[in-house]
């Protein structure tokens, strides 16, 4: 006998003890919540990775070369050569008929100044030699003037793209195209001939390698680099000494399709690794594997948020349980009331499970309102911390600053009715207990 | 032992050698032991007895809210021995009417919403009925606070209003136990000015008492003793109120609500 008179009693009952009716939504409430939140965040966390994983692209495969550990023993003199080689580079583009083009870069610590003000204090960043292929692979554009032409690579000059973000910082308040730049450890001088759009960081690649920021890059003709700077690097600081001789930093090798990668990577590799199974100063990446990694991360990041969440829910049904027993023991005259005026142990079952639905189907659209404004709510906090306290923004990790909240459009549906079954599963205990009761006990209970 | 009642065309209830037992850990106590009484329609019933006579035990058999160890309770065609817990049930919400010593309404609900109590798990509510609850209000005298919740309400007002929920499912018995127990004596003649009027216009009421002064006021008086029937008498000089009487009483008591509305 469900009828609509059994519910509208069934909130009358519940406003009888507003305080505890509150509490009890407010249990699944946060359990509903929790549910739709931690799913959005996981799902935030997932598409960035994603994002900044096809941002390599899907259809390259990356070989790093990686800077052995420092021998202290390794004498001064001698130094060795790591990394991939201009060679083994011509022998991959030439042998493997998958590959579409290969693009090589070499990137090193440098300190910028503008050439314009050479007193300023010299800011770190990246000098990246490479092809005007690279802007193509990592997707960079030039906000203004344009990026490395091939004409630049064939005559060795020293032209430069300058990112963004250093741009800014170099020129704060000069226009940098046809500027010079000034690099006091190389003494060099450099032109920009255009500006990058800025750029967000890519997925880390390879286990030891960080997160591809390209915000303070400058970009030169690799030929260039080669002919003014060689292939060895001698960085003196504060009295000690290093050396490091290496051709390339990397070389992105673009495969015609997506479904060729990983059997081309594998040839790549054991191109590489050929007579020496097991060099560490390479490191193969492919994006695409990398893309594969990160949906089952991301699967299994939502089995964890999941039950996380579904545990709040639990905490909350058990919440409903208890308030339901207590209120149970608390009607028990009402109970034999009813029963005594005819009141089957069915209805008085209905009657108490009617209100541990309502309790949870009240909490769990207060829920739903709730988690489909989180991101907004997200949004809004981040605004005002930068407004209001700029200095603890800027320090904020950048995964605070830049993940916007993704709600899944199932966990709506999904955690509604998982509150439902909670009530239902969790008032039915009292329920029953309730029906249980010796009519006659009950109408002598005080 | 029993009064002959062969007169009398129909019974409202019908008795026959009821026995409850109840097991108590180790000992089996015989709270009923075989009794035995007709209920004839417009009877006005006072059940009495001292505590441990079985009292308490043959109201609940009477309300259908237990069932005897043995015997026969006959409740219009039905036997109430032999039934279901939901049959019992459905048996409380349509043929009898209770009267409790703690009137015993519902808090959440208002005046016309406990009146309709019975009818809601009889399944019958509807315009109809939410008509015949409003109507019994008003034959109480609570016509004017139909919305109140029994907190709003005084002791005799609350037992009027428990009397009006009885009546809403034109029982075959009122079954009232020490109802006027809660109530002073002012407001215990009003009760039982009601219960007359009720009486004489063709319902059959059960009363259990311990108070003779109320006992008075039925037409038959069953005494019980170690759960069995001592006495069973009909009343020759019972207390009745006049005609005058009764609405006089009434007239007070409305004139009552009245003031408390004021």
């Amino acid at each position: 006998m469900l009828s609509l008179r059994t519910w509208i009693l069934g909130v009358k009952s519940l406003m009888l003890h507003p305080m505890r009716s509150a509490l009890t939504i407010l249990g699944i409430f946060i359990g509903v919540a929790s549910v739709i939140w931690l799913l959005a965040i996981g799902e935030g966390i997932s598409q960035e990775a994603q994002r900044q994983i096809e941002d390599l692209g899907a259809e390259n495969i990356i070989v790093r070369s990686i800077k052995p550990p420092d021998d202290a023993g390794a004498s001064v003199r001698n130094v060795e050569l790591y990394g991939v080689t201009r060679a083994q580079m011509s022998a991959i583009k030439n042998t493997i008929p998958t590959i579409e083009q290969v693009v090589p870069v070499r990137e090193l610590k440098q300190k910028f100044i503008y050439a314009g003000n050479q007193n300023a204090k010299p800011l770190d960043g990246r000098l990246v030699g490479c092809s005007p292929a690279y802007a193509e692979v990592t997707k960079l554009k030039p906000a203004r003037g344009r990026f490395i032409s091939s004409t630049d690579i064939e005559t060795n000059d020293s032209v430069c793209v300058v990112a963004a973000v250093l741009a800014q910082k170099l020129f704060p308040s000069a226009d940098p195209l046809e500027k010079a730049i000034y690099l006091p450890e190389k003494k060099e001088y450099f032109k920009v001939i255009g500006v990058l759009e800025p750029k967000n960081a890519t997925a880390a690649i390879g286990g030891s390698l960080s997160a591809q920021d390209f915000s303070l890059d400058v970009y030169i003709p690799i030929t260039t680099m080669r002919a003014k700077m060689g292939d060895e690097e001698v960085r003196r600081a504060s009295g000690s000494f290093s050396r490091e001789l290496f051709e390339l930093s990397q070389i992105t090798i673009e495969v015609e399709s997506p479904e060729e990668v990983p059997r081309t990577a594998k040839i790549v590799e054991a191109t590489l690794r050929l007579g020496e199974e097991d060099r560490q100063d390479i490191a193969v990446i492919v994006p695409y594997e990398l893309l594969e990694q990160a949906k089952t991360t991301r699967l299994m990041l939502m089995f964890a948020f999941g039950v996380v969440a579904a545990i709040s829910l639990v905490v909350g049904g058990i919440g409903i349980m208890n308030i339901m027993l207590a209120t149970v023991t608390e009607r028990t005259r009402e109970i034999g009331i009813r029963r005594a005026l005819g009141g089957k142990r069915s209805d008085i079952t209905n009657q108490f499970l009617v209100e541990t639905i309502s309790l949870s189907v009240v909490g769990g659209a207060i829920g739903v309102l709730l988690g489909v404004v989180f991101p907004f709510l997200v949004t809004g906090a981040r605004w005002l911390t930068e407004t209001l306290a700029p200095e603890t923004y800027d320090k904020l990790p950048s995964i605070a600053q830049n993940l916007q909240p993704q709600i899944v459009p199932l966990s709506i549906p999904l955690a509604f009715s998982i509150s439902v079954v909670v009530g239902v599963l969790f008032g039915l205990y009292p329920a029953m207990r309730a029906a249980k009761m010796d009519p006659i006990e009950a109408l002598r209970h005080e | 032992m029993s009064t002959n009642t062969s007169t009398q065309p129909k019974l409202a209830a019908q008795i026959r050698d009821l026995t409850k037992h109840y097991v108590l850990k180790s000992e089996t106590v015989r709270a009923l032991r075989g009794v035995s009484f007709d209920i004839p329609e417009g009877d006005y019933v006072a059940i009495m007895g001292p505590s441990g006579s079985g009292k308490s035990t043959l109201l609940n058999l009477l309300g259908c809210l237990d069932r005897p160890t043995g015997g026969s309770f006959i409740l219009g065609d039905d036997d109430v021995a032999q039934m279901t817990d939901d049959e019992l049930s459905g048996i409380r919400a349509s043929r009898i009417g209770f009267v409790f010593q703690s009137y015993n309404l519902i808090a959440q609900l208002s005046v016309v919403e406990n009146i309709e109590v019975p009818l809601y798990y009889m399944g019958r509510l509807n315009r109809e009925s939410r008509q015949r609850s409003t109507e019994l209000a008003a034959m109480v005298g609570l016509g004017q606070r139909l919305d109140h919740r029994p907190t709003q309400l005084s002791g005799g007002q609350q037992q009027r209003v428990a009397i009006a929920r009885s009546l809403v499912n034109d029982p075959y018995f009122i079954l009232a136990d020490e109802a006027t127990g809660n109530l002073d004596s002012v407001t215990t003649e009003e009760i039982l000015a009601l219960f007359q009027r009720l009486n004489d216009e063709g319902r059959t009421i059960i009363m259990v008492t311990h108070e003779d002064e109320v006992a008075q006021h039925a037409k038959r008086i069953i005494r019980l003793r170690d759960g069995l029937v001592q006495v069973d008498e009909r009343m020759e000089d019972r207390k009745t109120f006049t005609a005058e009487q009764i609405e006089e009483i009434s007239k007070n008591a409305h004139a009552a609500n009245e003031a408390d509305e004021g």
